[in-house]
């Protein structure tokens, strides 16, 4: 596929802002699109073990993750249905593998956003009614809710020591997603953020 | 000026006078005011007009149980006077007047009482003659606040919460309990619509220093307990399931979802009923401890206080203490009970009190506030003896009883029982995880209400899942806080039970007397309850009345139902923020350079056509119906369902769902494919493609693709088939490019071979198209050579470019939702849920062919078998009307009329630039449908006009368009 005429569910609206204005507002909720990262998906019966046959790690639990070599994470959505994200050469290698029996791939055309800074937890409990506070980030849960009326896959972690959150939704939903989380990122003095800005 | 001197814990802020207006008159009061105690403070006494009679009022209970003081601030209608707090600049009128409060034109309303009897609204409404007028005048003279339409929208984001245990009340047993439940480690969230903590324990001291210590101390363990938090100013506004309350402030809404439940709402001090208990200066014992305590504001010079139970002595002392004097203090009971030493105390002081006594009435001054208590005993049945007493004062406190807050144990399905003891519903059975504890469980006094609330307490944390629970539940109260009947009857009436609605005794007599003896009917005839309070100074009276006036048990009567919200919320804290959720496909810029107009279509924005500069919606519609006819044209598909499903038993699992076969699909073609729910009505339509023998990627309607995919996962988990479903409708980008040139533009972006031979009709292939990974199917939707064109939506806008750019020679133009319609109406295809309705089966729309009736399963089969063995009620045919025809063509849904009946309606209807006249669809009886039937159809003014039942497809009929040879 030609990677290069990829373009952001986002692209047109997720403009930023100085590097001063930037770094204002990652400190209070920064708001980043990183709907181009290199991600790939299956389900199936046969999805484990085909996974595992890339030397990949399994999360032992559903709703939960783990990182992969080279950076990026696998994210186990089921009993039978995961998410990768990781080095585009990973990525490529599994899309373009033939699939074996039980395994079903999963186009992610996802918007996928990364959010943190101290007021993160007032954005979340404007928009989602799970209660992030007492989850364990050890444990590296996976949240399959609901947000702002729109189906996403939420990952809390920690950044910096700050709060963050990455949200993958379905891309159809990415301007109404992006729009409505910046509208309240800015109400709490934040704003949209390059995804770095976090490191 | 009535305030007090000073006293700790006085809620208002000396240092800070606060300057506003009402009525026009500036007044100052204090920052930590409500506008109510500012103005009594400043002297005024009558701060609103009664909503039926315009009687004046004051303040009664200062405590948002009633609505006496309803105020316009601005574009804000109907401030409760009574709690908002006073703000510098305020200016404020009271609403429900004519002229001004002082000077009222609607005050001779009083006067005509005799001519509104209970029911008047319904009775009026009796007449159709009148209806007209009753229903002007009633709008005329009804309605409180004046609503602005032009108020700039209000910011008011809701936000979801979380704790372990909600305590709702911060009264001393809500306190007490969440010091048990945070000490057993819960992290505890107490809610009081109160600006400060404390409750009752601030205010109801009788004069008792230890009572005073107890309350600081109490608010200072709270205050030092790092697990608890206090939101004041906050009310609980309902309960639903699973403990989600919403909590309502002056900004926002706390969606709250608890582990557990305390409910130590306490209870609402109840009016008692003579003449005129409405006067201005007339007002609950309890209003005037707040007055004195909160804001530091006297209640009255002097006062006749009515009691029946211990807390009227204890107002009593306090005011007593605070510089009020009490002519006399009225008990209805025969002897002050437990309250005999408060009584001593009082005899000490001076105080008269009159035991076995009755108010027989309010007397009013000149001016119509109170100038006295009619007092008189009384006798052994309960009513007043003949011999009357006026006492003197200018104001009435009524302590005589309380009605247990219990709204939210009710909406949390508890089971509540009436427990003489206490002469209130007190919870019989609770809901797992819901506790209640102090007044509105039945426990009144103040020790036992701090024992009652560390016990409950203690079992919400446990329910929660912290600590063991310990204590039990308390024994009756020894005396009941409330009297049976603190009622009297009086020949002139205007003895108010409820203040709100200003309905009197005897309207509820005379309701039950016209047979609304139910507490449902009741209410509705009289409309007790039915006010802005909702009944919280007048539902356990009436309940009383209807008890004693149908010789049933309060428990036999029962109450009426308790619904959210506690108190009326504003509608921007209703509204919050306000999702909406919108799915954009990712042409949607594209759609926008080109001049789209967008329309709904579902969760979806679609465009409906393309602005041309100087050309009509319509123009520009056939204009693009045209160029796909005769050129090529380009559509976004990509709102399409877009579905697949994999596995060794995939075309099993399709040949269930869908109601042609697939099974033997081969590879690389598509079919039309038909859905049915069981009872055999068309739920949806689409193309299903195979792309290998264990693999089928499918589209479903724009609408239906979401529950579609619902619907196909719960099917496939309970066939449990080797296959699974993907859902990629948000995935892929989708066009359709159509036309009879679609073949020369995307022949320069493409290597796969598209001759008629290898890539003919109704075949799929992948490719690659423009550099980008495509999924193609030839398909014939819009009646011409076209191809539907997949890609995945990250690279959907590379597509559009190309293909725009390759098709710029051909004069490509994009297309709408409209020109789509069009060109399949004169195909002759239906759409789902337009053509079709919640009842209509294929046999109905000419798709008996989609039919496979000799397959062992699908969805719908069995009924469809049922239903082919009835007659038919309906056919959908096409309908042209003459090129010549002049006049108003129908609109969808207009009626087809025969002989007078209906006979069936319009679905589609359109006028064809290719064929130059109008054509359509249309549902009629099965014997009109023969083509070159004449059917009737009525216009939307009524007049008639003939249409032409024709055959279908109108254009194309043979399907050349398909054909190399075309």
């Amino acid at each position: 596929m030609s990677t290069n005429l990829a373009v952001s569910p986002v692209a047109d609206i997720a403009t930023l802002p100085d590097p001063a204005a930037q770094k204002a507002a990652v400190a209070n909720l920064g708001i980043a699109d990183q709907s181009l990262t290199p991600r790939h998906g299956c389900k199936g019966p046969g999805a484990a073990a085909w996974l595992e046959s890339f030397g990949l790690p399994i999360p032992p639990q559903p709703n939960s993750w783990l990182p992969v070599d080279g950076g990026g994470l696998i994210a186990r959505l089921g009993f039978t249905e995961f998410l990768v994200e990781g080095p585009a050469t990973l990525i490529a290698r599994l899309a373009s593998t033939p699939r074996s029996a039980g395994v079903y791939p999963v186009l992610r055309q996802d918007v996928a956003l990364l959010l943190g800074g101290a007021r993160l937890d007032e954005l979340l409990r404007q928009t989602c009614n799970v209660n992030f506070r007492p989850l364990d980030l050890a444990a590296r849960p996976v949240v399959l809710t609901s947000m702002v009326g729109v189906g996403v896959t939420v990952i809390p972690e920690l950044r910096n020591g700050q709060p963050a959150v990455r949200i993958w939704g379905d891309g159809s939903y990415g301007h109404y997603l992006w729009e409505t989380l910046l509208d309240i990122a800015v109400e709490l003095g934040g704003g949209a953020v390059a995804p770095h800005s976090f490191n | 000026m009535m305030r007090l001197p000073a006293t700790r814990g006085e809620w208002i802020d000396r240092s800070r006078p606060v300057e506003f207006k009402f009525e026009g008159q500036t007044y100052k009061g204090y920052a930590g005011d409500t506008i109510s105690s500012a103005l009594w403070g400043a002297g005024v006494r009558v701060l609103g007009r009664s909503f039926k009679y315009h009687r004046p009022r004051g303040v009664l209970s200062l405590a948002n149980h009633d609505v006496n003081a309803l105020h316009q601030w601005a574009d804000k209608p109907n401030v409760r006077a009574d709690v908002t707090p006073l703000v510098a600049g305020m200016d404020l009128t009271a609403v429900n007047t004519f002229g001004s409060l002082a000077d009222d034109k609607g005050r001779f309303l009083g006067k005509l009482s005799a001519v509104l009897p209970v029911g008047f609204y319904y009775k009026a409404f009796h007449s159709k003659r009148l209806f007209p007028m009753w229903e002007r005048m009633f709008r005329a003279m009804t309605g409180l606040g004046k609503v602005d339409l032009k108020s700039p929208h209000k910011h008011t984001p809701k936000a979801y919460d979380f704790c372990d245990v909600l305590v709702i009340g911060a009264g001393p047993s809500g306190l007490s309990a969440a010091l048990a439940a945070a000490a057993q480690g819960a992290d505890v969230t107490v809610v009081d619509e109160n600006a400060q903590a404390g409750g009752s324990a601030g205010y109801q001291l009788g004069n008792d220093n230890g009572r005073r210590q107890q309350h600081a101390e109490l608010l200072a363990k709270v205050a030092a307990e790092p697990r608890i938090r206090v939101l004041t100013g906050t009310y609980a506004a309902g309960y639903y399931k699973d403990h989600w309350i919403p909590l309502v402030s002056a900004e926002r809404m706390l969606k709250m979802r608890a582990g557990s439940v305390v409910v130590a709402s306490g209870a609402f001090e109840q009016p008692a009923v003579f003449h005129n208990n409405d006067l201005p200066g007339i007002m609950l014992a309890s209003a005037a401890q707040r007055l004195a305590y909160r804001y530091g504001v006297k209640p009255m010079d002097k006062a006749v206080l009515l009691t029946a139970n211990v807390d009227g002595y204890r107002a009593a002392l306090d005011l007593l203490a605070l510089g009020t004097a009490i002519a006399a203090v009225v008990d209805l009971r025969a002897n002050p009970g437990k309250a005999e030493p408060l009584a001593h105390l009082l005899r000490q002081s001076g105080v008269e009190v009159l035991s076995g006594h009755c108010i027989v009435e309010g007397v009013p001054g000149s001016t119509g506030l109170c100038a006295g208590a009619r007092v008189a005993a009384l006798r052994a049945d309960g009513t007043p003896a003949a011999q009357t007493r006026d006492i003197p004062c200018d104001g009435i406190l009524m302590s005589t009883g309380w009605a247990p807050a219990a709204n939210l144990l009710y909406q949390a399905t508890t089971r509540m029982r009436f427990d003489r003891a206490v002469e209130q519903f007190v919870p019989d059975v609770l809901p797992d995880g819901v506790f209640a504890c102090g007044r509105v469980n039945g426990v009144f006094e103040l020790e036992r209400k701090l024992a009652d609330g560390t016990r409950a307490g203690s079992h919400a944390a446990a329910a929660a899942g912290f600590g063991s629970a310990s204590g039990v539940a308390l024994p009756p109260e020894s005396e009941s806080p409330s009297h049976p009947w603190p009622i009297i009857d009086h020949p002139a009436g205007k003895n108010f039970v409820d203040f709100d609605e200003d309905l009197q005794f005897k309207d509820f007599c005379n309701a039950v007397q016209e047979g609304f003896d139910n507490i449902e009917l009741l209410k509705r005839f009289s409309t007790n309850g039915m006010g802005p309070s909702q009944g919280k100074h007048s539902n356990m009276n009436g309940l009383r009345i209807l008890a004693r006036l149908t010789g049933k048990e309060p428990q036999q009567v029962g109450t009426t139902t308790a619904r959210p919200f506690f108190h009326p919320v504003p509608m921007s804290i209703l509204a919050g923020r306000g999702f909406h959720p919108e799915r954009r496909t990712p042409l949607h810029s594209r759609h926008d350079a080109l001049g789209a107009k967008w329309m709904p279509a579902g969760v979806w924005q679609r465009p409906e056509y393309y602005q041309l500069a100087g050309k009509s919606r319509l123009d520009c519609i056939r204009g693009e119906a045209l160029a796909v006819r005769n050129g090529v044209g380009l559509i976004d598909v990509g709102t399409l369902g877009k579905l697949e499903v994999i596995g060794p038993q995939a075309a099993e699992f399709l040949e269930r769902v869908y109601t042609s076969n697939y099974a033997n699909l081969k590879v690389g073609m598509t079919r039309y494919a038909v859905m049915c729910d069981e009872s055999g009505v068309i739920i949806d339509d689409g193309v299903v493609a195979r792309l290998a023998d264990d693999h089928f990627y499918f589209t479903t309607t724009t609408s239906g693709a979401a529950t579609i995919y619902r619907e196909l996962s719960r099917l496939n988990t309970m066939w449990r088939l080797d296959c699974g479903i993907v859902n990629h409708t948000g995935a892929f980008a989708a066009v359709n490019l159509a036309g009879p040139k679609s073949r020369e533009v995307l022949r320069s972006l493409t290597g796969l071979d598209l001759s008629a031979a290898a890539f003919p009709y109704l075949a799929v292939r992948e490719g690659e198209v423009a550099g980008i990974p495509a999924r193609l199917m030839r398909v014939g939707f819009v009646g011409e050579w076209g191809y539907e064109i997949h890609v995945p939506a990250s690279h959907g806008g590379a597509l559009w470019d190309a293909l725009m750019k390759a098709g710029a020679s051909q004069g490509i133009r994009p297309f709408g939702v409209e020109a789509q319609r069009l060109l399949r109406l004169e195909k002759g295809h239906i759409i789902i849920s337009q053509d079709t309705d919640g009842l209509t089966t294929p046999l109905e729309v000419g798709m008996e062919w989609a039919l496979k009736m000799n397959k062992p399963f699908f969805v719908g089969q069995r009924s469809l078998v049922a239903v082919s063995h009835k007659p038919r009620k309906q056919q959908l045919v096409g309908i042209s009307f003459p090129a010549n025809h002049e006049g108003p063509v129908p609109l969808e849904c207009n009626l087809v009329i025969e002989g007078g009946d209906i006979a069936g309606r319009v679905t589609s209807i359109a006028w064809s630039p290719t064929l130059k006249h109008h054509i359509g669809l249309a549902f009629v009886r099965p014997d009109l449908a023969k083509p070159g039937h004449t059917v009737s159809i009525r216009l939307t003014g009524g007049s008639m006009v003939q249409a032409q039942v024709s055959a279908t497809p109108f254009y194309d009929p043979d399907n050349l368009k398909q054909k190399e040879a075309a």
